[in-house]
């Protein structure tokens, strides 16, 4: 499936600092249309016929999410826009905020109306600070044209923590807390902001709205696979030729994108999704881009044969133990338990008993983590003991050998 | 008659909505082990150590703070639970640093007993750098040894709540996650006064009544 420009339709055509060339490129068109034609049950209704997918990483459909929170009864509701791009190798959003900021405005809007939100608020991390005046000037503008009426649209900006791209952690970093995950239940749809209903969405997610409800769900619909709809955009990195953001129609193959378009060769092996994500090896390269099988937040690093897996999981747990909240045991102490291992694998003393300690981490962490981090954190250490377990295997033999000449075993 | 009923370990409860598994669990004679939980406490669901199975759910779920629902199917010991519950609790006896051989507040350790109960025996992880720091005995009520703090909470939910003074918070990440009192002071005498609440909440010995008055500094 070849590469089809939906939501980079705008990028590169319009003036992000000017509404008139993306009112000139039908924009605003579907908020128009939303507002004149459209229910906001009829919104929720087209948004959950199109079955788009949530497109942070977790994939939940968003139609259901909307109606949780449309349904839900209460004097105020929030609608945040997660622009907190933390994931290890994606900038995806980025490329959005900085080429069409227009887009995403729409898409708050028509996604406010249907669940009837009166304030938003886009999180936008402390990273992307070079953003905000951007962001702010599109708002204003769109403001100017009478196009925000009865919306108050924020900007919350956020301090540098991975963890508060997760949505329980964002809601309690814009509450003024310190940025931890929440035990669900209550989900945000009914409590979340200020024990308010909720609905935290992806730039990109909220960016594909107005689309949607210009084109139809059934023409979404019929793009992708039949459990993965529409495209999905790629931010390619690592050993490729030419690293950037691509958008795929979803159901791609792995190779059409890292090969094929992105000139990768001599690979070793692909994480998808982060460095939480989801690791596939060169012997598997024609595996479809969907969320059936692999897809996460759609960051994609590549690595060739001279990357060594054990210091490239090493390097992965280092930065996902820095970045734990420090509330649930699992997590706190499961990540400082792996690196130990880990650790001294990459050095070169590793034990016997490490890969069944990893195996069995990584499993509690897994079933019992109360947020994201720490249930996906032991996915790329699970996912190289499958697939490259002889590279672990050498290693520790080499420990036991190195060990045996300095007259300990 | 309560209007939810759920099956928990092939026993019917029967309890009123808004109940937590843990809670409907004790109506029908099932204990579940809990570390950070107290009943006088708004639960913060952290320690993992009460996580039971949900039939139908992808993880475990703490049992202190979720919801039982209608038609729930529970299991509080499946292998899977027992697993992770023994993991986890070997992981929090690894990460501080062990003075329960010598110390006179072992016998009165929730966390050791628990591990006793689970039969965990040595624990198979190790840390980097168990936790260290310097007992803090800076004033007459409370004794702080951080070094045998688990990160229950129960100290600052206890502190906010019952004695509604807000002493303590907490800082830094990751595995440096430390109970501290302002911005990681001593905890005087001008800050704290002598309730002594935190230390009755304390499941381990790193809150306790300083013994010997020449320990105060």
């Amino acid at each position: 499936m070849p590469e089809k420009r939906i939501l980079l339709k705008n990028c590169g055509r319009i003036d992000p600092k000017n509404i008139d060339t993306y009112l000139a490129q039908d924009g605003f068109k579907a908020w128009q249309k939303t507002q004149k034609e459209m229910t906001p049950d009829a919104v929720v209704a087209e948004i959950k016929a199109s079955e788009l997918r949530g497109r942070g990483g977790a994939g939940f459909p968003c139609g259901l999410k909307w109606e949780l929170a449309a349904r839900e009864e209460s004097d105020e509701k929030f609608l945040i826009c997660n622009a907190d791009e933390g994931e290890v190798g994606a900038f995806k959003d980025r490329y959005l905020l900085q080429n069409d900021p227009f887009t995403l405005i729409e898409g708050i809007a028509i996604a406010a109306y249907a669940i009837g939100a009166g304030k938003c608020c886009i999180y936008l991390r402390a990273e992307y600070h070079y953003l905000l005046d951007g962001l702010k000037n599109a708002i204003a503008q769109a403001r100017e044209k009478g196009l925000l009426d009865g919306l108050d649209i924020d900007i919350h900006e956020g301090a540098g923590a991975y963890i508060c791209g997760e949505e329980s952690a964002l809601m309690d970093s814009i509450e003024g807390k310190r940025g931890e995950a929440r035990y669900r239940p209550p989900f945000p749809p009914s409590k979340g902001l200020w024990g308010k209903p909720t609905i935290i969405n992806n730039v990109e997610t909220l960016s594909t709205i107005p689309h949607i409800v210009l084109n139809g769900a059934q023409w979404f619909h019929e793009i992708g696979t039949e459990k993965s709809t529409g495209t999905k955009l790629f931010s390619v990195s690592g050993d490729v030729a030419k690293p950037g953001v691509y958008e795929l129609v979803l159901g791609s193959s792995l190779k059409e994108l890292v090969v094929d378009i992105c000139g990768a060769d001599n690979i070793k092996m692909v994480q998808i999704g982060g460095a939480t994500g989801g690791i596939v090896p060169y012997s598997m390269i024609s595996t479809p881009l969907a969320y059936e099988t692999v897809l996460g937040s759609g960051a994609v690093t590549v690595f060739n044969e001279s990357r060594q897996v054990i210091d490239f999981v090493y390097r992965t747990m280092d930065f996902l133990a820095a970045e734990s909240c420090g509330k649930c045991t699992p997590c706190r102490e499961g990540t400082e338990a792996m690196i130990e291992i880990l650790g001294r694998l990459a050095t070169g003393d590793g034990r016997q008993e490490d890969i069944q300690a990893l195996e069995d981490l990584s499993g509690t962490m897994m079933l019992s983590s109360l947020c994201g981090l720490g249930q996906a954190a032991s996915i790329p250490v699970l996912d190289t003991l499958k697939y490259f377990r002889n590279e672990y295997e050498t290693r520790i033999q080499q420990s036991l050998f190195l060990r045996s000449l300095r007259g300990r075993i | 008659m309560g209007k939810i009923t759920a099956t928990i370990n092939g026993t019917e409860a029967h309890v009123d909505e808004g109940t937590t598994i843990l809670e409907a669990a004790r109506t029908v004679g099932i204990e579940i082990p809990t570390l950070c939980h107290s009943p006088d406490l708004i639960p913060t669901g952290n320690c993992r150590v009460c996580v039971v199975e949900v039939e139908g759910t992808r993880t475990l779920v703490g049992s202190c703070h979720t919801p039982i629902a209608n038609g729930m199917v529970i299991h509080t010991r499946s292998p899977r639970v027992l697993t992770a519950r023994k993991a986890t609790v070997e992981l929090l006896m690894a990460g501080h640093t062990g003075e329960c051989v010598t110390d006179e507040h072992t016998s009165e350790c929730d966390l050791r007993k628990l591990a006793d109960e689970l039969e965990g025996g040595a624990p198979r992880f190790l840390m980097r750098k168990p936790r260290w720091y310097p007992i803090e005995a800076f004033n007459p009520y409370v004794r702080r040894d951080m070094s045998q703090c688990v990160l229950c909470r129960k100290c600052i939910s206890a502190c906010r709540e019952i004695a509604k003074k807000n002493v303590y918070g907490i800082a830094y990440r990751g595995f440096a996650a430390k109970v501290i009192v302002d911005f990681d002071d001593p905890l005087t005498t001008e800050i704290c006064r002598d309730c002594g609440i935190c230390i009755d909440y304390c499941p381990t010995g790193a809150l306790s009544k300083p013994t010997k008055k020449s320990e105060v500094k």
